[in-house]
């Protein structure tokens, strides 16, 4: 089997799709009681399937089509209407799961292959910073209500598109470089350029310090990306494995060893950023010897 | 040494990123957290020979405004762009959970008596992540996105954009994503900076040396006219404080009711902006304000704040003010 | 590599009168400055973060001439700076100076 598909997956969203979820299970633009527009966002893909035999909802990039109405939307860039989309996508399955008890608010399957937020005029004017933020409000809600939320990197997780389409997530997977992922703010050499460093001393330096390079293994090390999948094939089992993992630290109130804050935690396990805790504890030690006159 | 009374009068869009922290809130109350004396300065710009800064270009306090204990992050523009940074950052989540720990304090010693429980301002002045240490910036602002809705329901979090650099990028979604924002003219709110916009664009269609051309598109008066620019204040620091005195003034349901996105009602209400922006395709912001109503738009750029909140018509109807 | 310089001088007669008091922002061409009580003897200590190399003399005589009027013991003065002209960092001196000698801004 493994070896009819395909090794990179890089934007081919809807390919990852037939790799992921049970064939045939995919009803696209369904989610809950309703069905989307089909016209609407292209650039996102989004419905409810069966993955190991349970049933998700799935947003996901198409790279291949060009939304009409706004040019600068292509491959797999999230636009206004994208974003938008995919938000309600998110909704629906909060409303779908109103009354399901916690073991049963059903999982959200972020599949990432974006190179970017819509950089366009109109999109400006309109607020694509609103709709960005849209997606992920809907998103962080939908982990507080207890629908385990994980994000597989298929191909470019990039800045603001990661941010939105991806770091919301409980648990972050991603395949390994190998098969093309990127994920990152900038390439090293725009980061050279921009910052006015030597790209020779910057890729010197990323061997020792993941702040500032691409790639998943240095998301890895600080703690931005929970486990890198070598192979494609295993991407269905651990999505699940991961999947089961949440609902039980959900059920254990353990929620915040996941998420954001999660992996705030876990990259100083790793070593990557041991600044951030030590902020935070000056920061909570200093705000608590306040307390009396902040509440006088 | 300048008065907390004289300060209250500068120039919000010149001043420091202290300066702002310390003079929105009530004269003598204001505590910096993990100041400068701290030295928690970015473990990552030194060995890329980057100037370091004590405080990473982001002000983190608290103090009162009234009854209520007001927990600030400003950030400082002139400061490597007002980049957030794995300390920047930290400082950021960290002003969310020590409001979060204080709020279940107050709601306790206070039991319903909103005008004890703290909220937060947030002063703007950022591209978004500081690309000397991206990783670490990129993650730091999915915390303050994440942080944003755990308060939700509790603690009033609003915007102030009036700063030289305005906000953009990531800080631009953590801006709408809070529960209000009040602009002055000069304060710029948006996602993809121009230069971007240029390069993708091209010259002809988006000059980025175009000033006017970019307030119109981010600037505070659009986006008073668009809606997500709650408020319009005039360029002073007093100005901002007296506006977050009135809104904190308000029970928290009206304070969040201003908000731009967050629920599936407002992501169907900006679906209907977006289908509007493919209906008329405009070339210029202005021929959106001249779609809800405004007459002369090539003059709205030059009014004052005081003639356009007396003569605006925004796509809410009327002036927010 | 940020360079790092300290001096010390021969402290004064006066002393910090709050903990810490701090001046400044590290815009280009500009820099922050932190003063702090210290044990140190009754000497002054000068610790300067700058990415400019090659200006190690000219620090200390503007540090230098700084400690003699400042008049100041027991204090370690901390600098970020970011490519300040010798002008600009004697400015921001004298102006940490004068708003440590008020009580200072920490809070």
């Amino acid at each position: 089997m493994s070896d009819t598909r395909p090794k990179n997956l890089v934007g081919k969203g809807r390919e990852a799709l037939e790799t992921l979820l049970a064939p045939g299970s995919f009803s696209e633009g369904a989610v809950g009681t309703q069905t989307l527009d089909p016209a609407l966002g292209p650039g996102a893909v989004v419905g409810t399937a069966s993955l190991q035999g349970r049933t998700v909802t799935v947003i996901a990039n198409d790279a291949k089509v060009r939304n009409p109405r706004f040019p600068v939307v292509l491959a797999g860039v999230i636009g206004l209407e994208e974003a938008y989309k995919m938000a309600l996508a998110v909704y629906l399955t909060i409303e779908a799961d109103r009354d399901a008890p916690l073991a049963e608010k059903r999982p959200i399957l972020l599949v990432v292959d974006s190179p970017g937020n819509a950089p366009g005029k109109v999109e400006e004017v309109f607020g694509m910073h609103l709709a960005t933020g849209a997606y992920q409000l809907a998103l962080a809600e939908a982990r507080q209500a207890g629908h385990p939320v994980v994000a597989m990197i298929i191909g470019r997780a990039i800045s603001g598109a990661f941010l939105c389409h991806g770091l919301q997530a409980d648990r972050i997977l991603a395949l390994s470089a190998a098969h093309g992922t990127m994920i990152h703010v900038m390439p090293l050499g725009s980061i050279a350029r921009i910052t006015k460093m030597d790209i020779e001393r910057l890729e010197e330096l990323s061997k020792t310090n993941p702040v500032f390079a691409s790639g998943a293994g240095y998301f890895y090390k600080l703690g931005g990306v929970e486990e890198v999948i070598d192979d494609p094939a295993d991407m269905p089992a651990v999505i699940a494995k991961h999947i089961a993992e949440i609902y039980k630290l959900n059920a254990e109130d353990r929620a915040d060893e996941l998420g954001p804050w999660g992996r705030g935690t876990l990259g100083a396990e790793r070593g990557g950023r041991t600044k951030r805790g030590q902020v935070l504890d000056l920061m909570a030690s200093q705000v608590a010897a306040l307390e009396k006159e902040l509440l006088s | 040494m300048t008065s907390w009374t004289e300060m209250q009068n500068r120039s919000f869009y010149e001043a420091t990123a202290r300066q702002r922290a310390k003079y929105l809130l009530d004269e003598g109350t204001f505590h910096e957290l993990v100041g400068p004396e701290a030295g928690l300065s970015s473990p990552h710009l030194p060995v890329l020979g980057e100037a370091v800064s004590f405080d990473d270009g982001v002000v983190t306090g608290v103090g009162k405004i009234g009854r209520r204990p007001v927990f600030v992050i400003s950030q400082e523009g002139r400061f490597i762009g007002g980049s957030v940074g794995e300390v920047g950052g930290a400082k950021m989540v960290g002003v969310f959970q020590s409001a979060l720990a204080l709020y279940e304090k107050a709601a306790a010693k206070y039991p319903g008596d909103e005008s004890r429980l703290p909220a937060i301002l947030i002063s703007f002045e950022t591209g978004g992540v500081r690309l000397h240490e991206a990783n670490a910036g990129l993650l730091a602002h999915a915390e303050v996105m994440e942080q944003i809705q755990i308060c939700r329901g509790k603690i009033p979090v609003l915007s102030l954009v009036g700063s030289k650099l305005g906000c953009f990028g990531g800080m631009g979604f953590v801006s709408g994503a809070t529960d209000l924002t009040i602009m002055s003219e000069l304060g710029r709110v948006g996602l993809t900076g121009p230069e971007v916009i240029e390069e993708v664009l091209g010259k002809r269609e988006f000059d980025a040396s175009n000033r006017a051309l970019i307030y119109r598109t981010t600037g505070g008066k659009h986006r008073h006219i668009m809606g997500s620019a709650n408020y319009l204040a005039a360029d002073t620091i007093h100005a901002f404080r007296a506006q977050v005195q009135r809104i904190l003034a308000l029970p928290y349901a009206e304070i969040t009711a201003h908000r731009s996105i967050g629920s599936p009602a407002l992501v169907e209400e900006q679906l209907g902006l977006t289908a509007l922006a493919a209906e008329i395709k405009p070339k210029d912001a202005a021929e959106v304000w001249a779609y809800y109503g405004n007459a002369n738009c090539e003059t709205i750029p030059d009014l004052s704040t005081d003639e356009f909140l007396q003569h605006v018509k925004t796509r809410k109807g009327g002036s927010a003010s | 590599m940020l360079h790092e310089l300290t001096f010390t001088f021969p402290g004064g007669t006066r002393t910090l009168p709050p903990a810490w008091s701090h001046t400044g922002v590290v815009g280009s061409g500009d820099l922050e400055i932190l003063l702090r009580q210290a044990d140190l003897g009754g000497g002054m200590e000068f610790h300067v973060v700058t990415p400019v190399r090659g200006f190690d003399e000219v620090w200390e005589k503007i540090l230098g001439r700084f400690a003699a009027e400042a008049n100041l013991g027991d204090v370690r003065i901390q600098i970020n700076d970011n490519n300040a002209t010798p002008f600009v960092v004697s400015l921001r001196l004298k102006q940490a100076l004068s708003e440590a000698m008020e009580g200072g801004n920490a809070s």
